[in-house]
């Protein structure tokens, strides 16, 4: 079996890629109109939404970034997981029950739809939707090229396509990306998570036994050698240090109801009360799948550093080399499956609040009233979304990297900074003001913008993120509490009491 | 104190604001983010964790616990203010409690080893970090078990339901009516 490691490896990614162009063209027969197109007609069951929430948190940064930064800088990159129980908790205390009810009473596709309901106003709308598209770009950007460097990695270990380029990887991934998410929209989307989300989970808990029975002692043998050489590494708030750990915990905890690719799934249940039974589920799923994360991690940054592999000329490289070295075809196979299923999984999900934004609310925001015929503009502009990011990964791979490294700063920290205490805080608080959303928005964006571009750095390790949260927060509240309560919309109050 | 909870959520938002102020203002020390691993390239190490603590430690902490308090004030802010019972009290208290008692458990473990250079195991972690991974995680299980299994008292009622309902079909009349 070892002597086909790589044909096992590439024939698990083609049946997978296989099943969701399948899926792209079973989903677009149950794709009618613009509502079935961005929120599948809010008619998903507890399972369904379970499985694509948690798939969609866990982008190929999990699978690749995470191993890499335990890794590079030890327990601190923890912080990002073990929060898990925490950060969709508060969500679903939050926004899924009142998230969902306002998206049925007002009809609403979109976040920012929800947004301009609960604040009647269209500059907040247009706020958010400017948040959104930022970071969808960023995002896309990188997951599609961290899509593509993983498809040449896989290839060029063949001998019939040892000399494939970039730009045929990209054109292949974005490509089957593109056909189901433009067939089906976020139908076929959510039912490829659903799978993805599966596979992640197989994927992970093989991987920690796999992980378990490279050191003969287990995991203690590991850790032990890795405390050996630098306690601060394996200690509870890693090389990072205490504030770098806790910026995590706090930007990761409590961002997680601030993510709009997450969010908007919490409008698409059927039924409300299924939420109880969501949350528990996709806790489960997201902690299988992290196990990846943590056990490769840990395994890797001992098996260097005891000389039993040789150091990785990248952190990133630690899940490759690990499936290189310990893992079993089979196993390798259906990892980097599920590594194509995390990086899909979020890109679907980007690209669709990201269209969202560009053909339903920036229109409606500015003009009073979105596009006619939404369906037909929302899978042109799926398409165009995917062409300019996937230009965009390009040319940012081969002529200059900055420009994705700064719309990368609009990642998970300036959604949680932007849009929690707008959307989490302002969906259960009727003192919350315009005047308050407006400024927190700005405030965050703001921030991370700046520290991004000047590339400053905070002592001790405090992120930018975590300076831009914690201002928006207190911005968010501190404004609201100095303007005039707002008059709230007899049915939001309603929806606010219950 | 029910409806004041926004009060309280705020003050400590600007508490730890201020913390984070001070921690920038705090004198400096070598290598707080990590430093380049000697022999390994890409990997970092943290070197003397006791001097990284040295100015900041109790602040670091004590922003930790604002955190932890935080969490729970915002998903008893997510419970509409007629279902936050003095049961729901009682839950939210007792999960807040606990974790604290994980974050110290942490806190004063990493600051055992830093003094004595000694560490149990507990499933394969030392045991400062074991209840950094399994306990930070487990600490907010009981909020988990509080949202779904008291879903139907605390989050969205039977009456809730009917509520909705309601102003449902309130909207579709009133969509009909002005339609006509």
């Amino acid at each position: 079996m070892e002597a086909f490691r790589q044909e096992i490896i590439v024939g698990a990614v083609v049946v997978y890629m296989l099943f969701c162009i399948i899926t792209g063209l079973w989903a677009m027969r149950r794709t009618h109109n613009s509502s079935d197109f961005f929120i599948a007609g809010r008619g998903l069951g507890p399972i369904v939404v379970a499985l694509a929430l948690f798939s969609s948190t866990l982008s190929g940064f999990g699978f690749v970034g995470g191993p890499g930064l335990v890794y590079s800088i030890g327990v601190s990159s923890f912080w990002m997981v073990v929060i898990s129980s925490t950060g969709y908790a508060v969500g679903f205390f939050l926004v899924s029950k009142r998230i969902r009810m306002i998206a049925e009473l007002r009809d609403c596709i979109s976040l920012p739809d929800i947004v301009a309901a609960r604040y009647g106003s269209e500059a907040v709308r247009f706020l958010i939707a400017i948040t959104i598209v930022l970071g969808v770009m960023g995002y896309l950007a990188t997951q599609i090229l961290a899509m593509a460097v993983v498809m040449q990695a896989i290839l060029s270990g063949t001998e019939m396509f040892a000399d494939v380029g970039l730009v045929t990887c990209v054109a292949i991934s974005s490509a089957v990306l593109i056909f189901y998410c433009v067939t089906g929209g976020i139908i076929a989307s959510v039912y490829t998570d659903v799978v993805q989300g599966m596979i992640m989970m197989v994927a992970g808990t093989l991987i920690l036994f796999t992980a378990m029975s490279v050191f003969d002692g287990g995991m203690q043998e590991a850790t032990s050698i890795i405390l050996a050489d630098d306690a601060e590494a394996i200690m509870p708030y890693g090389v990072a240090g205490i504030m770098a750990s806790l910026g995590w915990f706090f930007v990761f905890g409590l961002g997680l109801a601030g993510q709009p690719h997450l969010i908007t799934k919490m409008m698409m249940n059927k039924n409300i009360a299924d939420n109880r039974s969501i949350l528990p589920m996709s806790l489960f799923g997201y902690v299988m799948a992290a196990l990846l994360w943590i056990s490769i991690g840990i395994v890797m940054r001992a098996a260097v550093i005891d000389g039993v592999v040789d150091p990785l000329a990248l952190p990133d490289d630690a899940a490759s080399v690990f499936l290189t070295a310990f893992a079993n075809p089979l196993l390798a196979g259906v990892v980097f499956a599920g590594l194509f299923a995390a990086i899909m999984s979020t890109s679907d999900a980007f690209l669709n609040i990201g269209t969202a934004a560009i053909i339903h609310d920036i229109p409606k925001a500015i003009r009073g009233h979105s596009i006619k015929n939404e369906l037909f503009w929302a899978r042109v502009v799926t398409v165009l979304l995917a062409i300019v990011a996937a230009s965009f990964a390009l040319y940012s791979h081969f002529r200059d990297a900055t420009l994705v490294a700064i719309l990368g700063a609009f990642g998970w920290g300036t959604f949680a900074a932007s849009i929690f205490p707008v959307v989490a805080v302002g969906l259960n608080w009727k003192g919350a003001t315009v005047p308050g959303a407006v400024t927190a928005i700005v405030a965050a964006l703001l921030i991370n913008f700046v520290s991004q571009l000047a590339g400053y750095t905070f002592p001790y390790a405090i992120s930018g993120q975590l300076v831009a949260f914690a201002s928006s927060m207190v911005l968010f509240i501190g404004v609201s509490l100095v303007t005039k309560p707002p008059q709230l919309d007899y049915d939001i109050e309603r929806v606010m009491d219950i | 104190m029910r409806s004041k909870l926004i009060y309280i959520i705020f003050a400590i938002a600007v508490l730890m604001a201020g913390i984070l102020l001070a921690i920038s203002l705090a004198e400096p020390v070598a290598n707080a983010g990590g430093a380049a691993h000697p022999d390994f390239p890409g990997m970092q190490i943290g070197g003397d964790g006791a001097a990284r603590l040295e100015h900041i430690g109790l602040l670091g902490f004590t922003f930790q616990c604002l955190l932890l308090s935080q969490i729970i004030l915002l998903s008893l802010l997510g419970i509409a203010e007629r279902h936050r019972t003095t049961d729901l009290f009682v839950y939210m208290g007792g999960t807040m409690l606990f974790t604290l008692f994980i974050g110290w458990q942490m806190y004063s473990g990493h600051t055992q080893y830093l003094d004595t250079g000694r560490t149990g195991y507990f499933m394969g972690f030392p045991t400062a970090t074991a209840w950094q991974l399994y306990g930070t995680w487990l600490g907010a299980i009981p909020l988990v078990i509080i949202y779904s299994l008291g879903f139907r008292k605390y989050i969205y009622t039977p009456q809730d339901e009917e509520k909705f309902q309601q102003l449902l079909s309130e909207k579709a009349q009133e969509r009909t009516r002005s339609e006509q």
